[in-house]
């Protein structure tokens, strides 16, 4: 599967689309790293901890949105988006959306 | 043992409102998922993509900006499965269904409304969710909103 | 470019995890964790109690319990100048009690009487009004004093702090907020354990002895509680509730008075 956030796939044409696909996930922290974050709010510095949890919850938002461009037969996603969200005091929902097309 | 009357008489209540809600909340979810999949086998001929460009081959007579929204709520149960949660970590699967829902509600009502308002196709889709905070809790949700919006084209037939 | 309608998988964006799967599988988690919390945190409380000197209680506490009321006053209750001057004197009969120990008399109809961290005891008009000797009423003063010899006060407050705590973490988040304090404050207030009583109780008849050379009248205060008129039965609701009566707790108390060779004959002492 290609994605790609720019119009086309560069160097291919797109031959048919297929409409929108989506794949979000919803993550909550844990108290271990909130007390870890807590700490760093007072020194400053890169919150490693979320860093990795939102990364992790990235990567399965874009497998969703790979598997549902799969269940449609596309070969290729573009113009991807991303969106991290605040749902709730402690979890964020993380979002990629795309059209799915199939590129020759 | 009236200690333990006084705690079922607090805990009575928070078990009657989950239960409850759990099997009131379940079946309101599925009928609401049954109602998107109709609408979304019935709209399928309408298309939509997030493409910033009109494909080629397509002629736009005129366009128009058209939007969806929905804002969803969590019933107690997924609330306090959620509260859980935020503990221990991990996938909150209740907001997931919940942003399921309110997204592809949205998506539909932007087709619906593109649809009802003579428009063949939306390009451009772009989503946006944002939490709509509850005022008398500090911190608590209200509901989730998704709101879903496109530039919405009327073609001449080629 | 052709549009191709198609329908994607609607069930990718859902986890397949069943919602009350999931929500028992988090209770108990929730409940395993609160309970090692709580197992930790008393046993924490546990060498606290035991190892927290006196004087640093006394100093923590001790000007907490102003705010109940003046040490003498002039509308004190009756008896109240008495109770003191026996709470010295038995006091007195512990050599290495490490408090200075005051008597601050509640202006209640209730008949309640409580140890208070610091060294302060606490009772009731009531309580001073319904003893008929001074000798049942040096048992409840020696009774109390037996809690602080054990530091038992420490525990149940370090307890219900750290219940309360536990619950609130563990609940409060799952929106149950209500059943917090109710508990917390049962749990706690639910009072000192059998043995800490059945050692509060051997601690206040050697202090009788001390005092007055037997043990008589030391149950005559409970024994009358039960069948008395309704209105001190009705009045002491408060007092047994933390303390409960029974035959067996009498029965010990004569066990007890047998096996320290304690006379349970004598004078009573009127007021």
């Amino acid at each position: 599967m290609i994605l790609s956030n720019t119009e086309t796939v560069p160097g291919r044409t797109i031959r048919e689309f297929f409409g929108v696909v989506s794949g979000s996930t919803v993550r909550a922290k844990h108290i271990g790293r909130d007390i870890m974050a807590g700490f760093k709010n007072i020194v400053g510095g890169e919150l490693k901890g979320y860093t990795e949890l939102l990364q992790e919850a990235r990567q399965e938002a874009v497998d969703r949105m790979i598997q549902q461009a799969q269940s449609v037969g596309a070969n290729a996603i573009v113009n991807v988006r991303f969106s991290t969200s605040n749902i709730t005091q402690g979890a964020a929902e993380l979002f990629a959306y795309g059209t799915a097309v199939r590129v020759e | 043992m009236e200690g333990w009357l006084a705690f079922a008489l607090q805990v009575g209540p928070v078990v009657v409102l989950l239960v409850s809600t759990y099997f009131i909340g379940s079946a309101v979810e599925a009928r609401h998922f049954r109602g998107l999949r109709m609408r979304e086998l019935r709209s399928r001929n309408f298309p939509i993509a997030t493409l910033r460009e009109v494909p080629e081959g397509w002629k736009v007579e005129e366009c128009g900006l058209v939007s969806g929204s929905c804002v969803i709520s969590l019933d107690y149960f997924k609330r306090f499965v959620a509260g859980l949660r935020l503990l221990f970590g991990g996938r909150i699967a209740s907001y997931e269904t919940l942003l399921d829902r309110a997204r592809r509600e949205a998506l539909l009502r932007m087709k619906e409304s593109a649809h009802a308002a003579g428009y063949r196709a939306v390009i451009g889709v772009r989503l946006e969710t944002s939490q709509i905070a509850a005022a008398t809790r500090q911190g608590g949700t209200a509901g989730v909103e998704v709101l879903a919006w496109g530039t919405a084209l009327k073609l001449r037939a080629p | 470019m052709s549009f191709e309608p198609r329908l994607p998988r609607d069930d990718v964006n859902v986890s397949p995890t069943h919602p009350l799967a999931e929500a028992s599988w988090l209770l108990v988690a929730a409940a395993v964790a609160g309970l090692m919390l709580a197992v930790l945190a008393f046993a924490a409380t546990e060498v606290v109690a035991r190892w927290l000197p006196p004087g640093v209680e006394a100093r923590l506490f001790g000007d907490l319990w102003d705010a109940f009321g003046e040490e003498a006053g002039a509308d004190d209750p009756p008896r109240a100048a008495l109770a003191r001057d026996l709470l010295a004197r038995l006091a007195a009969h512990w050599p290495e009690n490490p408090y200075r120990f005051r008597l601050v008399a509640l202006d209640e109809e209730e008949l309640n009487a409580f140890a208070l961290p610091g060294g302060t005891i606490a009772v009731t008009r009531g309580l001073l009004a319904s003893v008929e000797s001074e000798n049942e009423l040096a048992f409840v003063l020696g009774h109390e004093l037996g809690h602080f010899a054990a530091r038992d006060h420490l525990r149940a407050i370090g307890r219900g702090l750290v219940l309360g705590l536990v619950l609130r973490a563990v609940v409060g988040a799952g929106a149950g907020e209500a059943a917090v304090p109710s508990l917390a404050s049962e749990l706690a207030s639910r009072g000192f354990a059998r043995d800490q009583e059945r050692d509060a109780d051997a601690f206040a008849l050697q202090l009788l002895a001390a005092e007055y050379g037997h043990v008589a009248g030391a149950e005559a205060f409970f024994r009358r509680l039960p069948d008395a008129d309704a209105g001190l039965a009705e009045r002491a609701t408060a007092w047994l509730a933390t303390h409960p009566v029974s035959e067996s707790r009498i029965a010990a108390l004569h066990d007890l008075a047998a096996r320290s060779h304690l006379s349970s004959s004598g004078p009573l002492r009127q007021l």
